[in-house]
């Protein structure tokens, strides 16, 4: 599996495998169930841990879940939503129904960080701002098209 | 009244606990959360030992707030021994239920050859390397109450469970055919761990006779010991977790029983 989608406030991938405890805290603490932990299927170093599958459910940004986290695979400081960097969202201009010319505008009204992440240019497509998408995975999760034309890709955590 | 009696009735708490946790953290509330990996009860934190020390060996380095929740647990355990082990642990009590259960089947099992402290510490030296080695915590999937209470959350949350259950599996059918209480008694690290937390003043069973006490050596008290110690003899340590059996199990009348629990 690829490097998977992380919980707002994950240290970044190189990492994480060896920082969290698999505890299963932060899941807990999700009110939405958006994060699952990873089984063998997803490798041995991603069993048990935090993943999102944001088309399944995304990240809602309630940010309930660092500040529970007892290793600090979470930072557990993360608290404001714009600072999170879980992922970028990317879109494919081919699939995109607003980039071909249909009229589509889900994934940026519902984008958390509104009118700001994403954004309407003058033709009425979306465009991601990469400077301030926070990667929650909304856009993906509610894009129309299947499979979504805008995804996340995951990354790059916090820095420390 | 009898140890056993408030025993069973902590083992059945936890049990009950941990299947209340997952309930009621998915209605918001959540003053108790995590899981035996890692808990919280309102502002204090609780880590088990042995996942605080694989910590240290996966990520090489300290976290102070993983530090702090250690220190709950250390104390306990320094000064009642494992009581973790005999008290709260579920794995401890899934496997006496499997144990008296094979016993009323009449299941042929044997108890695992006596092990010397230092062979106990050995594999828990070759499992802590290869956790620091890999840096992955393979002590999370050798820590059956962090599994077992774990995964009830995520079956819970998600509606199934992970393949982490194997071990639990694999405990029960090792127990159940061939070797009596081989995983608390010998294999757990979560158990070896807390076994290395020991003061000489740490809560122990001493059978001592004279003033008044008598051993009258029936041998009921080994035969009680599911884990296959003889508490006449001594070196319990590093196996025996404290659950009181024996002192059940003695017949003599209390002031002069030769058995006792001593700081």
């Amino acid at each position: 599996m690829n490097a998977p989608l992380r919980p707002p406030g994950a240290i970044a991938e190189d990492r994480f495998p060896a920082t969290c405890l698999r505890c299963g805290k932060c899941a807990l603490a999700c009110p939405y169930g958006s994060i699952v932990l990873g089984d063998l299927f997803d490798g041995l170093d991603l069993m048990g841990t935090p993943i999102i599958r944001p088309r399944k459910k995304p990240c809602y940004l309630c940010m309930k879940c660092p500040p529970v986290c007892p290793s600090g695979a979470l930072q557990r400081t993360t608290s404001r939503r714009e600072s999170v960097k879980m992922g970028l969202a990317a879109i494919d201009h081919k699939a995109c129904l607003a980039w071909q010319e249909t009229l589509c505008r889900s994934c940026y009204d519902d984008c958390p960080i509104f009118d700001r992440a994403l954004r309407m240019d003058e033709q009425l497509r979306p465009v991601v701002d990469q400077a301030r998408c926070v990667g929650c995975g909304i856009c993906e999760n509610v894009c129309p098209v299947e499979p979504a034309a805008i995804t996340v890709r995951p990354g790059p955590g916090v820095s420390s | 009244m009898t140890i056993r009696l408030f025993r069973r009735a902590m083992q059945i708490g936890v049990m009950v606990l941990f299947v209340a946790i997952p309930l009621l953290n998915r209605r918001g509330i959540s003053v108790l959360s995590g899981s035996l990996y890692s808990l919280a009860i309102g502002p204090v934190w609780i880590t088990d030992p042995a996942i605080g020390l694989q910590a240290i060996l996966t990520t090489r380095a300290i976290d102070l707030t993983l530090l702090t929740s250690l220190t709950l647990p250390i104390l306990l355990t320094l000064i009642g021994g494992r009581v973790f082990c005999s008290w709260l642990c579920p794995q401890n009590a899934i496997s006496e239920l499997v144990d008296s259960l094979a016993g009323r089947l009449g299941l042929q099992r044997r108890f695992p050859p006596p092990i010397t402290p230092q062979a106990r510490y050995a594999l828990l030296a070759v499992v802590l390397t290869a956790t620091g080695l890999a840096a992955l915590p393979l002590v999370s999937l050798f820590s059956a109450p962090g599994i077992l209470s774990m995964q009830v959350s995520k079956f819970i949350y998600e509606g199934r469970v992970g393949p982490e259950l194997a071990l639990i599996g694999g405990i029960i059918l090792v127990e159940l055919f061939v070797a009596r209480r081989a995983w608390c008694g010998i294999l757990c690290p979560v158990g070896s761990v807390l076994s290395l937390l020991r003061t000489p003043r740490t809560l122990k069973v001493v059978f001592s006779e004279g003033a008044g006490r008598v051993c009258t050596h029936c041998r009921a008290c080994a035969r009680a010991c599911q884990l296959g110690l003889d508490p006449v003899a001594g070196n319990l340590y590093p196996q025996c977790h404290n659950c009181g059996e024996c002192l059940d199990a003695c017949k003599i009348a209390k002031d002069q029983k030769p058995l006792d629990f001593r700081w």
